[in-house]
């Protein structure tokens, strides 16, 4: 009987607990505008956490740049945010690519350029922070001489010791006369194979406008890119714009 | 000499039969496990999390271990009145917290390397481009939770077991701020305010002069010079502990 009781009273507190939680309303979308400490209040105050520090703001980024361009597409605080991680953790090439995209939907070209320039100096030895300069130029670049600065990052980024050979010649596409919608193609391409899942997404996007409808001069058209990616990034851009091998 | 290896043996088996350490340990590697969790929502960035937040995970514990287990190492042996007999045998006082300091020295070697290992199998297995470097990140933790043993050891045999723990940890979390102290000392508040801070900067050890976890996630690159200077720098701070816990277990009246 005692028995019975301990454990009737143990399902009822479970239920509780659960029910509580489960009937919980969805949490609405965070202010937009967040508290972000500057970089050297954590060099000054724990200088050998700096790099957890700078992992930890970048998952809240990951989480808070998903949050709000699924509701409310206010990204007030993205500036803040990545110019936090990056100043603590400079060889984050992974914080300047996610940066750069998080920049551009907040609506900061300027300062996703910015931050490239700053991350392509932190990090002469990485050939993906100059080839997405090189992208960001020629595609929200402004000026005669977009395609010549564009040009000079993709040559910046090939001359990188272990850079992939498609970079230098995309380069040389960039200059060559005619073909824009080929070049934008070639460029979406070379942000899919460099991209995370954020970059891949919006690069699948671009290119599903970009190429052709009619299947056979889209498969065309795909073929043609495939000298600006590793084999299996190609095969993957393939199956996301679901075009038959 | 034999003296010493005996109570270090006894309490290394001892302390690595502790049950709190147990449960304390396998916390700690199920915060590794859940890198991997962390690592899914961070974009393919899961081998660099695993590695960041794992040696902090190593650190935070390692030092919860160290602390809460070396308070009690001298003063149980004092309360239980064990100290007694084994100072009734030819044991000197400085034998018993070098020996007790190393017993505890090599159970954390076991934790702290166990802890060390599997999170550079995780990293392995979770393809970030597992390097060697968490492992000297480890072995550099390793040697910060031994500072911090020595100076639990010291304030347990003037103190309490529950204050000589939470000095501990606060040694070891203002031994991550001495350089602001030093800024301190520079405001020029005053000669004494300046001295007293000076005081300060030099007796809390210093446990941010060196970052191998930055190193470890490809931030930087290691300064080995640096490293094993900030290495013999500990290994004497401990060393200066010791002695003072040896200095006053030798006036204590039992």
């Amino acid at each position: 009987m005692r028995r019975a009781l301990v454990a009737l009273l143990a399902v009822a507190c479970v239920a509780l607990v659960v029910g509580y939680q489960v009937t919980r309303p969805e949490q609405a979308a965070g202010k937009p505008r967040v508290f972000v400490p500057s970089a050297s209040f954590f060099e000054d105050f724990s200088p050998a956490f700096r790099t957890s520090i700078a992992d930890a703001y970048y998952l809240y980024l990951v989480q808070y740049y998903g949050e709000h361009i699924k509701t409310d597409q206010r990204l007030d605080s993205v500036p803040d945010l990545v110019t936090l991680i990056t100043d603590l953790s400079p060889r984050f090439v992974k914080a300047y690519q996610f940066g750069t995209f998080a920049l551009l939907d907040a609506g900061e070209p300027g300062a996703a350029y910015e931050l490239l320039k700053r991350g392509a100096e932190a990090n002469r030895d990485d050939y993906h922070v100059p080839a997405l300069a090189g992208f960001l130029v020629y595609a929200f670049g402004q000026g005669e001489d977009k395609l010549q600065i564009a040009a000079d990052w993709y040559a910046r980024a090939a001359a990188v010791e272990g850079a992939p050979a498609y970079l230098g010649r995309l380069a040389a596409t960039l200059t060559a006369k005619g073909g824009e919608r080929e070049k934008a193609a070639l460029m979406w391409a070379q942000v899919y194979a460099d991209g995370d899942k954020y970059s891949r997404e919006k690069a699948v996007a671009a290119l599903d406008e970009l190429l052709p409808a009619d299947p056979a001069e889209r498969a065309a058209g795909l073929a043609a890119l495939r000298e600006a990616m590793p084999a299996e990034r190609f095969d993957m851009l393939r199956d996301d714009l679901g075009v038959g091998g | 000499m034999t003296q010493v290896a005996a109570i270090a043996l006894n309490t290394f088996r001892e302390t690595v039969r502790d049950r709190v350490l147990t449960v304390i340990a396998l916390f700690a590697l199920l915060m590794i496990v859940a890198g991997l969790w962390l690592g899914s929502i961070s974009l393919e960035q899961g081998g660099r999390m695993m590695k960041d937040f794992g040696l902090v995970a190593v650190t935070a514990f390692g030092v919860i271990i160290a602390a809460f287990i070396a308070a009690t190492l001298v003063r149980k042996e004092v309360e239980k009145r064990t100290v007694f007999v084994l100072f009734s045998k030819p044991v000197s006082r400085g034998g018993f917290v070098v020996g007790k300091f190393l017993g505890l020295a090599a159970t954390l070697g076991v934790v702290v390397g166990g802890m060390g290992l599997f999170l550079f199998l995780m990293t392995l297995a979770v393809g970030g481009g597992a390097s060697g470097m968490v492992l000297v990140a480890t072995a550099l933790i390793y040697l910060q939770v031994l500072t911090v043993v020595a100076v639990v050891v010291f304030f347990s045999t003037i103190t309490s077991a529950i204050l000589s723990s939470m000095l501990g940890l606060g040694v070891f979390v203002a031994g991550q701020l001495s350089h602001n102290v030093l800024s301190l000392s520079r405001i020029g508040a005053g000669a004494v305010t300046e001295a007293a801070s000076w005081v300060v900067f030099v007796l809390i050890p210093n446990f941010s002069a060196v970052d191998v976890k930055a190193a470890a996630v490809g931030e930087q690159t290691v300064d080995w010079g640096a490293v094993a200077l900030w290495g013999v720098y500990l290994v004497a701070y401990m060393t200066v502990a010791l002695i003072g816990a040896a200095f006053v277990m030798r006036r204590k009246e039992f």
